[in-house]
């Protein structure tokens, strides 16, 4: 029961931040929306598979947390940089 | 409950996808459909196919969105503005829809133990009780694929590797200058004038067209 | 007979964890700039992860009692509070690298231009002769005399 109430939870802060991935008036508010879905999408598949007994599916959900931070880094770093790594990027800015 | 929570995330896929066709900014949309690929497979999950979610989020929203990222390097980030819009081609896509779902109005629903795929005797039935003596793997979804309906697979294994080499040799055919000779105007540079000053813009990535606030 | 006391002590820890995630997505809507957004979802979403993750990996030990399901959980808790943090400072730096000016608390900008904060963003020092800066050869707030 407590599981039911926690994947409505969820699902409605997914349609929440949906909303701010559509109207983000800049393209880092949208990534931002769309990382935070990535997350409630891991604690989604996670609380599923309690919530159904059979919680054997947790490895994609940790499938989908390396998916999701890796696509962000490499998002922000096309953002940055204009190039996806051909090596003309200093490393020694940071 | 799992019905409620299917019916939520398809309807987040109609809405991810009517963003993608609205926003103008082809960043914007690339980021979007590879949210669609994710909660795409958060439904795939759910629907208990899990073979297919882990496949849609490693090739939807891992390799599909890189390499569009790649390809928007090349080129602007803006769509441009299309002249007008077309009569017959929206009356004549709704047409072939409506006919479409009239098509699928005959399918047997979503799970039903009468459909004939359940009961045909060469389908489901064989695969469930054969399988192991036949194929081998304890997962009769993986026999299916790799043994049963072997065929499908070599035309997507064939498909992909030709989709992934044509990729990789538009990919890679543009070099970008080395480090010694980095053009001025690299993005987080700050171009300044004599005083020290820096302009009042730098490069302007990465923004949205379509509203009017300063980013 | 275990079940009815894990249950009851899953109950507050995940009604935390709603709290923390619905009142993040409240935040990321209602919230006026990119930077505080970034704040109300980074922080929620690692704090709702955590309590989710602690109320799942009660249930596995003393409800499951399996183990590898148990590890899967510990797994999932200790890449999300490696990534989360990471990728919201990722993004902040490469926001404010890009010119990305935050608004203060009258919704006026807090930087006076796009290269100041670009500036800002870069944490290595810089030489006077190197050619990626201005003339005036200083690092960050340079042009402290300037109006805000």
């Amino acid at each position: 029961m407590m599981f039911a109430a926690v994947l409505v939870a969820l699902l409605v802060t997914m349609l929440l931040t949906l909303v701010r991935a559509l109207l983000g008036p800049t393209l880092f508010d949208r990534l931002l929306a769309i990382n935070s879905i990535g997350t409630k999408t891991v604690l989604l598949i996670s609380v599923h598979g309690f919530y159904t007994g059979r919680p054997e599916f947790l490895d994609i959900a940790l499938a989908y947390a390396l998916i999701n931070f890796i696509g962000t880094i490499a998002v922000l770093k096309l953002f940055e940089v204009d190039d996806l790594g051909s090596g003309s990027y200093q490393e020694d800015d940071y | 409950m799992d019905h409620f929570i299917i019916i939520c995330l398809l309807s987040f896929l109609v809405a991810i996808a009517i963003g993608i066709v609205v926003l103008r900014d082809l960043l914007a949309g690339v980021l979007l459909s590879g949210l669609y690929s994710f909660v795409a497979a958060a439904a795939f999950v759910v629907m208990d196919a899990v073979d297919v979610a882990f496949t849609e989020a490693a090739v939807g929203a891992g390799i599909s969105t890189i390499l569009f990222l790649g390809a928007l390097t090349f080129t602007r980030h803006d769509q441009k503005r299309r002249g007008h819009d077309s009569l017959p081609a929206l009356v004549f896509v709704v047409v072939t829809g409506g006919l479409l779902i009239y098509g699928t109005l005959d399918m047997p629903y979503y799970g039903s133990a009468t459909s004939p795929a359940q009961t045909h005797p060469e389908l489901a039935v064989r695969f469930i009780e054969q399988s192991a003596g036949e194929v081998g793997p304890p997962n009769i979804v993986t026999s299916v694929l790799a043994s049963y309906r072997g065929y499908d697979t070599l035309g997507e294994v064939v498909v992909v590797f030709a989709a992934g080499i044509a990729v990789l040799s538009l990919l890679g055919l543009r070099r970008r200058t080395p480090v010694a000779e980095a053009p001025d105007d690299a993005p987080g540079d700050v171009p300044g004038d004599a005083n020290g000053n820096a302009n009042g813009d730098s490069p302007e990535r990465p923004t949205d067209n379509g509203s009017g606030t300063r980013t | 007979m275990v079940e009815p006391i894990i249950n009851l002590i899953c109950l507050p820890l995940l009604a935390v964890a709603c709290l923390f995630i619905v009142g993040g997505a409240v935040g990321l809507l209602r919230l006026p700039d990119f930077y505080t957004r970034l704040h109300a979802t980074s922080v929620t979403d690692t704090g709702g992860a955590i309590f989710v993750s602690i109320a799942l990996f009660m249930q596995a030990v003393f409800v499951y009692g399996d183990v590898m399901i148990t590890i899967k959980v510990v797994l999932i808790l200790f890449f999300t509070l490696f990534t989360a943090p990471t990728a919201s400072h990722a993004l902040a730096k490469t926001a404010l690298l890009s010119g990305h000016v935050p608004l203060g608390a009258d919704g006026k900008p807090l930087l006076a231009t796009r290269g100041e904060a670009a500036r800002l963003a870069r944490s290595r020092p810089v030489s006077d002769d190197d050619p990626q800066l201005g003339v005036d050869g200083a690092m960050q707030d340079s042009d402290g005399g300037e109006q805000r």
